[in-house]
């Protein structure tokens, strides 16, 4: 197991590395910088000379070579130090640490409102194979699985303001701070991701609960006279939810990139938001270190779910 | 004052509506039909001024306390305003010498740290007569020498700061500390908006001891102000929170207790934060929701301000065809003005306007600019007149493989852009092709002249003709990158940059803009709208009568609730 796990550590190392070496090549070849975005501020009255943008960006380090600014931040990022915004001057393990934890928490939330979602729509939608209601929810499970969450954040926004007067506040509040104000900002995005990935859940836990239906042992559980309710809850469900378990693990991560738009349309002062934003200020460190960690969190989650399989299943492990 | 609000039902067509504008998508914005209010431009201001004013709220007996939260779409780079970090949320910490009167809506100019001013009947000398007891936030004294610190870093800074406005104040000769509260201006030559200069938000006062003890670059500074508000708290790209100081020099001052700043960047977000009370008031928000909030009365005000910023099509005229005045002219005639702010209503509010914005006395009236040719509505005679102007300058089968920039934001580069293009191919068969590039790369490129013709939103802090004229159309001008050059308009911008009389200021600034119009730099879209809305409790701004967008200090504000 030992083995298994230092492999899959290390299988994830070039990952992280090729990670690194193509964001700070995409932020190089792109038009303009950070120096350039600065001095355009003010739409037309402010602008710098020739000479003085050379020194603003000697003074950033941006004139010199690729590799020398390269080798220099990952120097700094294995120390621990993730510079600060070209833009702000404000150190990025601040921003990381200040808004971090709200988009962590509508991931989490996300995730859950997708099994509370997806599992009874899914085994439901099993058990009533080809029946009106496995019509009516398979058919509002393609509409959710085809509908991108950020439209149905806008969604919610528009019906909230229009009919109800109401939009979350537009502030971070940390849920240990004020656990209703905190809802009231993560509950929206929460619930548009967690739409999105509760209709995948319910078709993965429909298609995965119909193969456990076929399975010999169901078939034994039913011979020998068990009531329905048990087969369904000791033998389907059970079996039924390994796949859905891999599914939500991967698409942690996957909701961490997904929160950039769904945080954009609710207005969430989360990670999103501010890679949105420093994309838009072209802040190099700042999208440098953001997606980095956006990538981190992406293969440290790959590789739970790796040795995870490892774990329910003797035949990798010993592979 | 009842706030409560109010729940409509929910109705079929409240839901098809909220549908429809989120599936909304540029293009098919851009194709929308002008169902929408005309804009009306506001009156425009007397810039008269009152040396014994006193700010106080236009409403009597002002409620005090309670905190006022904005929704404010700017962010800065820094905080030194004199090096150009945005004015929005940093100038409540601050004084001018002079200031726009927030009672009257910005029509006078009354007095700020300067108690009172003469002017040499040459006005030629300015001399400001400072108000005593004035303290920084710091404890610092205010004197004569904190002005004259305060203008040298603008006029005259040091190697290795960058003073954007240091071109507005080339007029000025000298500042100088007469004695501890006189101080005195002498410029070279007279300008009549020179009060107007010093009342702008970016001409706040900063102490000299902080400017000394800091190299004169407060970039990475929260600079100790005089202002009705002390600095709280700052969270970057979130929010800036002022509270009230207890020691300013006008002890009526200010209302409230304490302001929150909101960074919400996206137009239409201020707009629902100011609907649904998450912010009481924001200075620009999208047209959509200033439309929803024109029908909730009963929660918020809206209103339209003139803006002094433009959208415009600046030509190359060191380029062919672009350096032949009949085919800018004909291109002035053909495109309609109309059609383009149909196209680009969702996006922002454009005017129909010449050369001067509205809120500026000089302004053309919309009714008179409405029967000009290039401007009326009804084409057919002007692309007449266009088409032969072409065919006198060699283009009579039209112009082919123009070369448009326009920067890569979507409203520009996927609905003006090519509206525009639009218009110059079925009015003028003119066939250009739309390049982008990043906004903030378009100065470089009109800089190095790679463009024919470039989709640009030049603007100026003033109303007033002149700043803009010389930056943009005098010949040599800092960002005349088009190379314009009419030597009639130079000559007639000079005798305006110098007159004193109003009346005559008046007769120069029509000429200048029928000499535009006749050789146009530009093809000029319009000057913009801003948008304000404001929760209905939110008094003693006259945001109503406001006669323009000048988003500066609001220390008159009081909550009604």
């Amino acid at each position: 197991m030992y083995k298994y796990i230092l492999s899959r550590v290390l299988a994830a190392v070039p990952t992280i590395i090729g990670i690194t070496i193509l964001i700070f090549l995409a932020m190089r070849v792109l038009p303009g910088d950070p120096v350039a975005m600065i001095a355009s501020e003010g739409q037309g009255t402010y602008r710098l000379t020739a000479e003085e943008l050379r020194r603003a960006r000697a003074s950033l380090g941006l004139d010199r070579p690729y590799h020398e600014q390269y080798l220099k931040w990952m120097g700094d990022v294995l120390r621990g130090d993730l510079g600060t915004s070209f833009w702000r001057g404000e150190p990025i393990r601040d921003v990381i640490l200040r808004r971090a934890p709200i988009t962590a928490q509508i991931a989490l939330m996300a995730v859950v409102l997708s099994w509370l979602i997806g599992v009874p729509v899914g085994l439901f939608s099993a058990l009533r194979r080809d029946t009106l209601l496995d019509y009516i929810l398979r058919g509002g499970v393609t509409i959710f699985m085809a509908v991108p969450s950020f439209w149905i954040g806008l969604t919610f926004v528009l019906i909230s303001v229009l009919v109800f007067t109401w939009r979350p506040p537009l502030t971070i509040v940390y849920f240990w701070d004020n656990p209703w104000l905190n809802l009231q900002i993560t509950i929206g995005p929460a619930l548009a991701l967690g739409l999105s990935l509760g209709a995948v859940t319910a078709r993965m836990v429909r298609s995965s609960a119909l193969e456990v239906l076929h399975e010999d042992y169901v078939r034994t559980a039913r011979a020998k006279g068990l009531p329905e309710r048990q087969v369904v809850w000791r033998h389907v469900f059970r079996n039924a939810l390994l796949p859905v378990v891999t599914l939500s693990g991967l698409a942690f991560g996957g909701l961490l990139g997904g929160s950039v738009a769904v945080e954009r349309a609710f207005g969430v002062p989360g990670l999103g938001l501010a890679l949105v934003q420093a994309l838009n200020e072209r802040d190099w460190t700042m999208i440098q270190n953001m997606v980095l960690l956006y990538g981190l969190i992406f293969t440290a989650v790959n590789l739970l779910v790796d040795l995870s399989y490892g774990w329910l299943d003797p035949r990798i492990r010993h592979q | 004052m009842s706030t409560s609000k109010p729940h409509r039902p929910l109705s079929r067509r409240t839901v098809l509506r909220s549908l429809a504008l989120t599936a909304a998508v540029p293009p098919l914005q851009a194709c929308a039909p002008a169902a929408r209010p005309t804009p009306t431009p506001a009156a425009v201001p007397t810039s008269q001024v009152v040396q014994t004013g006193v700010l106080r709220a236009p409403e009597p007996n002002p409620k005090r306390g309670g905190t006022l939260r904005v929704a404010v779409g700017v962010t800065t780079a820094h905080f030194d305003i004199h090096q150009g970090a945005a004015t929005h949320v940093l100038c409540h910490m601050y004084n001018n010498l002079v200031r726009w009167n927030l009672a009257d809506g910005l029509r006078s100019i009354i007095p700020d740290l300067a108690q009172r001013w003469e002017i040499s009947a040459d006005k030629l000398v300015y001399t400001f007569y400072l108000r005593d007891g004035v303290k920084f936030h710091d404890g610092t004294p205010f004197s004569a020498e904190d002005v004259v610190a305060t203008f040298r870093q603008i006029i005259w800074p040091p190697q290795g700061i960058v003073s954007p406005n240091r071109e507005l104040f080339a007029m000025v000769d000298k500042v100088e500390a007469v004695d501890r509260l006189t101080v005195r201006f002498t410029l070279k030559e007279p300008r009549a908006y020179f009060l107007e200069l010093l009342a702008d938000p970016s001409s706040v006062i900063y102490s000299k001891k902080t400017l000394d003890e800091n190299g004169q670059d407060l970039r990475r500074v929260i600079a100790p102000g005089s202002g009705a508000f002390i600095f709280k708290e700052h969270k970057q790209a979130e929010r800036w929170v002022f509270e009230r100081n207890p020691n300013y020099w006008d002890p009526e001052l200010p209302y409230i207790d304490r302001m929150e700043w909101l960074h919400v960047p996206a137009w239409s977000d201020r707009g629902t934060a100011v609907l649904t009370g998450q912010a009481d008031l924001s200075w620009n928000v999208s047209r959509e929701t200033w439309e929803e909030g024109q029908r909730r009365k009963d929660i918020v005000q809206v209103n339209t301000l003139p803006n002094f910023g433009a959208y415009a099509v600046l030509f190359n005229t060191r380029k062919k065809p672009f350096d032949d005045p009949r085919v800018r002219r004909a291109i002035h005639l053909a495109v309609s003005r109309q059609d383009l702010i149909k196209a680009f209503q969702t996006q922002e509010w454009i005017n129909l306007t010449r050369w001067i914005p509205y809120g500026d006395k000089f302004a053309t009236p919309p009714e008179q600019i409405a029967r000009l040719p290039g401007y009326r509505p009804d084409k057919s005679e002007d692309i007449a007149t266009a088409r032969r102007l072409l065919a006198e300058a060699g283009y009579a089968d039209g112009i082919r493989g123009v070369d448009f920039l326009s920067a890569s934001v979507a409203p520009h580069a996927e609905i003006m852009a090519p509206a525009f293009q639009d218009q110059l191919k079925r009015t003028l068969n003119i066939e250009t092709r739309i390049r982008v590039t990043e906004r903030a790369l378009l100065g470089d490129e009109q800089q190095k002249g790679n463009f024919d013709i470039v989709l640009d939103t030049p603007g100026h802090i003033l109303s007033d003709i002149s700043p803009l004229a010389n930056t943009y159309w005098k010949t040599g001008g800092s960002r005349n990158w088009g190379g314009y050059s009419n030597a009639d308009f130079d000559r007639i911008l000079r005798q305006y940059d110098t007159e004193t009389d109003e009346q005559k200021r008046k007769q120069l600034a029509d000429q200048l803009q029928d000499l535009l119009d006749q050789d146009p730099p530009w093809y000029l879209i319009g000057f913009t709208f801003h948008l304000p809305m404001w929760r209905n409790y939110v008094k003693g701004l006259a945001l109503d009568k406001r006669a323009f967008a000048q988003w500066g200090r609001i220390e008159t504000v009081w909550l009604d609730k």
